[in-house]
């Protein structure tokens, strides 16, 4: 009795280990879930909603949405983000204004918590899907998101005005 | 079909006529040792070429494909990158056995790898007992191992040592018995006359049940010598981190990987000489034609064959199985296989009479 | 609720307020064992399960506060709280006697407060090293780099193996020890920081008997970041992408509880729809972190295949959160008031098409790995936790319910949407190793059941509630549970008044389940107890917080 027990258990394991042989063979031919990334680069994209890096978008007269508030610098908690202001007088008024100097953005310390773009009253900066980052040295890093001599996009409102 | 004899003849031949016959014979042991030693190491660049890339489909992957097509330098290029690599000195290990440990184990497999009749023609040492050589210089590995856990001076790879040497030990036993079955089976010890005995029929299929049952214990058993999951105890990867070679680096790692992907080609290759036929070609008595299809294709192609498929299945079976625990390990070895052996041989003694 | 608070009521100089489910009970330095040991061992109803303790700097005061549950009203808490003026040599009695839980939590609160701990063995810093210089979540603590410089040199062993302790023995005399972590003749092995297996940098110094393991020592704080520091001086939305980065595998779990204790201070009534959603995104998060501790529990065991599959399926969610929350890791979803931003339309078929697939795959991880004979034979009568020791650790989640602790925060105290959803807690008996490798695989069926009544049913309507500008808490503490996926996660919110938090303490629950290891591990050997860490699956970076 006891040698029959023996000898079922053994069996029984047996035909365990080979259920498992089987799972990994119906494995061995299915097709594969590799991304061979370099190749597909150009034909594969993240999603839409990815963040990859912080980038303010221009129109066509290089200008933008940011009035140089300063919230989203305040509000992020790793000091990523750096606005630097000008005083600049408007044509139309004459009066002395805050502008947008340069946007500095620092994608290194970036922890992509999005608390920026979703407390920017303007909408002045989103989310791009690029994720290419790595860079030789850190000062690459740093990152200048407006243009050289963009502008503020001139409202109606404040033409009116 | 080809027959290697014509070249090794003409060669031998060659060497006679410039020259006396024990210059021949010298020039001839070098140009064997050379052979084997080339084989050796293309053997390994190729199988671990195999390894990856079957291991890579089992875990629904590709496995390495950048270094020319499909990969297939990517082992070529490993082996540059290690030849490179530093050899780092150990604080107080003993420099002496730590720098022979890695060439005692891939002495031992070369040793073995020497005696194993690729073809009736490539057959380097042809001894009247073969079987009883290679399980005597196989086993000559484990005292490399042993040494090189020992003058490591870490523990994790003493650990490891201590693990390999009782498994390597035991595991012997019943990779023994389970030859010796056959040769009881052939009535020979030596290789050549055991491949020949098989020219009728496998000795898997000759010996019945016994056979099989050996085939299958020195599988499992042959398997565990190679150190490879789920034996793998004596390295095991998310314990010891690298086991008994923790310390090794550059080339003298890389002995150690030779010798391990070439210890699974030596086990599969003595597994299909003993039970397979070794380069015999399939024949099945009275099937004159299907026969004379079979001799066909070259003994080189079947012994080859025959042991990818051997070590497709070790693949396979690594791959697939979590590690074991050493208890688990010793009392599978203890109470399972080696009485299962024992028995074996008895009912193919009887078989036999 | 009324024994409760009649069993409050008697503890000695105890004064009693009620908030909900929560009793604060006071009770003074002196009384605090009396008290404890009372509400442990009482005939009524015993509070077997210390949650958490708090150190706390009240400014003049330094406090403690221990977060009592009775596993029998699991849904009712009491925080026992005391404190001590003297902040030169502040000492409170030690309660580890009572529950085996609070060995780890005391040292913290040392070595964050300097409170010692009368009567506690082992009063050695837990995250910082032996040498660091002041207590860093007081609110004195001088942050000067050149009283703590950048190391050059690793921690003196010496310093790691000896316990100081203070002890009050009954006659009152005060005695400074210093014991020995390891016997001299021991065969120390040192597992980690830097180790296949420990799941990040944790580090076990481990004495051997040839195979056996004869005492585990674990040693925290290689990746320690002060978040609870860093809390301090950050406002409430700054906070959440650091949560993120404690357990990063139950992310979004997490900040979904720290999101709920501040919404429960604002009072913000969170729309129906980003309850569903958060549940939905929750779910998903348990079923991948218990995918990955699956398959990396088969790769500590030696099955390196299994982990590729268990990555493999995980990938399938990393793709719906990357579509929808736009982080994969960090996904960074809920915010204060709801969620970042709808679901993607795709979301609701993705994850319609990934429950099939998930059950189809599971029954494969069921035949390839809970079958194996090596497998069952490795993890079957090893690493025994009773259900009184599960308690008494507080290892809560996966592996307090394979030892038979109920223990489901989801259903104790059910939060966001889980009340719409009909699931059962899996509980198993044996509490062995195969019980919670195997409970696992079982919740994330359970966790599919959840998706699949919730994800056809997501109510319309905004998917956050409007919150302003600048979120400030009322004066108060607020506290929140949730089930992440290795226990019970909590949040304790101090808040001041202001826009920062007085103080922040998170109960990692990663940290019980450490010292689970401590204890369980003893007389296994080397192999089990790499199968052990498998299968309590823990987060470093939740411990190191």
């Amino acid at each position: 009795m006891k040698l029959l027990n023996y000898i079922q258990t053994i069996l029984i394991g047996i035909y365990r280990l080979l259920q498992g042989m089987y799972i990994t063979m119906l494995n061995f031919i299915r097709p594969k879930v590799t991304e061979q990334y370099p190749e597909n680069r150009g034909k594969v994209f993240p999603h839409e909603r990815m963040r990859g890096a912080l980038t303010m978008p221009h129109n066509e007269d290089n200008q933008h949405k940011c009035t140089a508030c300063s919230i989203c610098m305040m509000n992020c908690p790793n000091g990523t983000i750096q606005v630097i202001t000008k005083q600049e007088v408007d044509e139309t008024t004459g009066k002395e204004k805050k502008v947008l100097d340069r946007y500095l953005y620092d994608i290194g310390s970036c922890t992509f918590c999005a608390i920026c773009t979703l407390s920017c009253p303007q909408n002045a900066i989103e989310w791009s899907i690029d994720f290419e980052h790595a860079v030789f040295t850190r000062a690459k890093l740093n990152l200048q998101l407006n243009k050289e001599g963009s502008s503020l996009i001139k409202k109606e409102k404040i033409t009116k005005e | 079909m080809f027959d290697f004899s014509i070249v090794t003849a003409w060669i031998d031949h060659f060497l006679r006529t410039y020259l006396d016959e024990g210059w021949a014979l010298l020039v001839e042991f070098v140009l064997v040792g050379l052979v084997i030693l080339t084989v050796y190491a293309v053997l390994a660049l190729l199988l671990i070429y195999i390894e990856r890339k079957i291991c890579a489909f089992f875990q629904c992957r590709i496995g390495p494909n950048r270094v020319g097509p499909w990969g297939v330098f990517q082992s070529v290029a490993d082996m540059v990158k290690i030849l490179l690599k530093e050899i780092i000195k150990i604080d107080r290990a003993d420099p002496l056995l730590f720098r022979i440990a890695s060439f005692l184990v891939i002495i031992a497999s070369i040793c073995t790898f020497g005696a194993i009749p690729f073809d009736p023609a490539l057959h380097a040492v042809n001894f009247n007992m073969g079987v009883f050589y290679l399980l005597a210089v196989s086993s000559l590995g484990v005292i490399g191992i042993l040494l090189a856990g020992w003058s490591s001076n870490n523990k994790y790879t003493m650990i490891g040592a201590m693990r390999s040497g009782a498994q390597l030990i035991s595991y012997e036993l019943s990779c023994g018995l389970s030859l010796m079955s056959i040769v009881v089976l052939a009535g020979s010890m030596q290789l050549s006359e055991i491949v020949n005995q098989q020219a009728e029929m496998w000795f898997i299929f000759k010996g019945h049940i016994p056979a099989c049952i050996a085939f299958l214990i020195y599988l499992i058993a042959g398997h565990a010598e190679t150190n490879r999951g789920p034996f793998d105890l004596p390295e095991a990867e998310s314990e010891l981190t690298a086991g008994y070679h923790t310390e090794y680096s550059g080339i003298q790692f890389g002995f150690f990987y030779l010798a391990e992907y070439l210890n699974m080609f030596i086990i599969a290759a003595i597994a299909s000489t003993m039970f397979l036929g070794g380069w015999m070609p399939l024949h099945i008595v009275g099937w004159e034609a299907f026969n004379g299809v079979m001799d066909m294709i070259p003994p080189v192609v079947w012994f080859f064959g025959k042991t990818f498929f051997c070590v497709f299945l070790a693949l396979w079976i690594r791959w697939s199985f979590p590690r074991l625990r050493i208890d688990q390990l010793l009392s599978l070895e203890w109470k399972v296989l080696m009485p299962l052996a024992l028995i074996n041989i008895l009912f193919m003694a009887l078989c036999v009479m | 609720m009324k024994v409760i608070a009649d069993l409050a009521a008697q503890l000695p100089g105890a004064t009693v307020e009620q908030q909900g489910n929560t009793f604060l009970v006071a009770v003074p330095k002196e009384k605090l064992h009396d008290a404890a040991s009372m509400l442990r061992h009482n005939s009524k109803l015993q509070f077997d399960y210390l949650n958490d303790i708090i150190g706390l700097d009240n400014g003049d005061t330094l406090g403690v506060i221990y977060v009592l549950v009775a596993t029998q009203f699991s849904a009712y808490t009491i925080r026992l709280k005391t404190e001590t003026d003297d902040r030169e040599n502040p000492e409170i009695d030690t309660v580890v006697d009572l529950w085996d839980s609070a060995d780890l939590y005391e040292r913290e609160v040392y070595d964050f407060f300097g409170i010692r701990f009368v009567n506690n063995p082992d009063m050695r810093r837990l995250f910082l090293r032996q040498d660091w210089v002041g207590y860093p979540l007081r609110k004195d603590y001088d942050a000067d780099p050149e009283l703590n410089p950048i190391p050059h040199e690793a921690e003196d062993l010496d310093k790691m193996e000896d316990l100081p302790s203070l002890e009050i023995d009954l006659n009152g005399a005060r005695l400074e020890k210093h014991r020995q972590l390891f016997e001299k003749e021991d065969y120390v092995v040192n597992f980690g920081p830097q180790h296949p297996s420990t799941h990040g940098a944790l580090h076990l110094r481990i004495a051997l008997e040839g195979e056996i393991v004869k005492k585990v020592d674990p040693n925290f704080g290689y990746i320690h970041r002060g978040i609870e520091k860093m809390c301090e001086a950050d406002t409430y939305p700054q906070i959440l992408h650091l949560i993120d980065r404690m357990d990063y595998l139950s992310a979004t779990i997490h900040r979904h509880g720290f999101c709920l204790a501040v919404e429960k201070g604002l009072q913000l009534e969170t729309p129906e729809r980003a309850h569903y959603i958060r549940t939905i995104i929750d779910e998903l998060t348990r079923i991948a972190s218990h995918l990955l501790g699956w398959g990396c529990m088969c790769n500590d065991m030696g099955a390196i295949t299994a982990f590729i599959y268990g990555m493999r399926d995980r990938e399938k969610i990393m793709d719906i959160f990357e579509q929808t929350c736009g982080g994969r890791l960090m996904a960074n979803y809920s915010v204060i008031g709801g969620v970042m931003a709808d679901i993607h339309p795709d979301f609701q078929k993705k994850v319609r098409a990934f429950v099939p697939y998930m059950r189809k795959m599971l029954k494969e991880h069921h035949i390839l790995f809970t079958g194996n004979p090596i497998a069952r034979g490795r993890m079957e009568g090893v690493g025994y936790l009773s259900k009184e020791k599960a308690i008494s650790l507080g290892a809560t989640g996966p592996t307090g319910r394979a030892s038979g602790w109920s223990n489901d925060v989801r259903k104790i105290a059910p939060y966001a949407a889980y009340r719409h959803a009909e699931f059962a807690e899996m509980l198993r008996t044996d509490g062995l190793t195969f019980d919670r490798y195997v409970i696992r695989l079982d919740e994330i069926e359970e966790s599919l059941k959840i998706i699949e009544q919730l994800v056809d049913n997501i109510p319309g309507g905004a998917y956050a509630a409007k919150t302003k500008a600048i979120i400030k808490l009322p004066e108060g503490e607020f506290h929140q549970r949730v089930e992440g996926s290795h226990g019970e996660f909590d949040v304790y919110i101090n808040s001041r008044g202001e826009k920062y938090p007085y103080r922040v303490k998170f109960r990692s629950p990663c940290m019980t389940l450490v010292n689970t290891l401590k204890h369980i591990a003893v007389g296994t050997k080397v192999a089990d107890l790499i199968m052990l860490g498998g299968s309590l699956d823990y987060v470093i970076p939740c411990i190191d917080r």
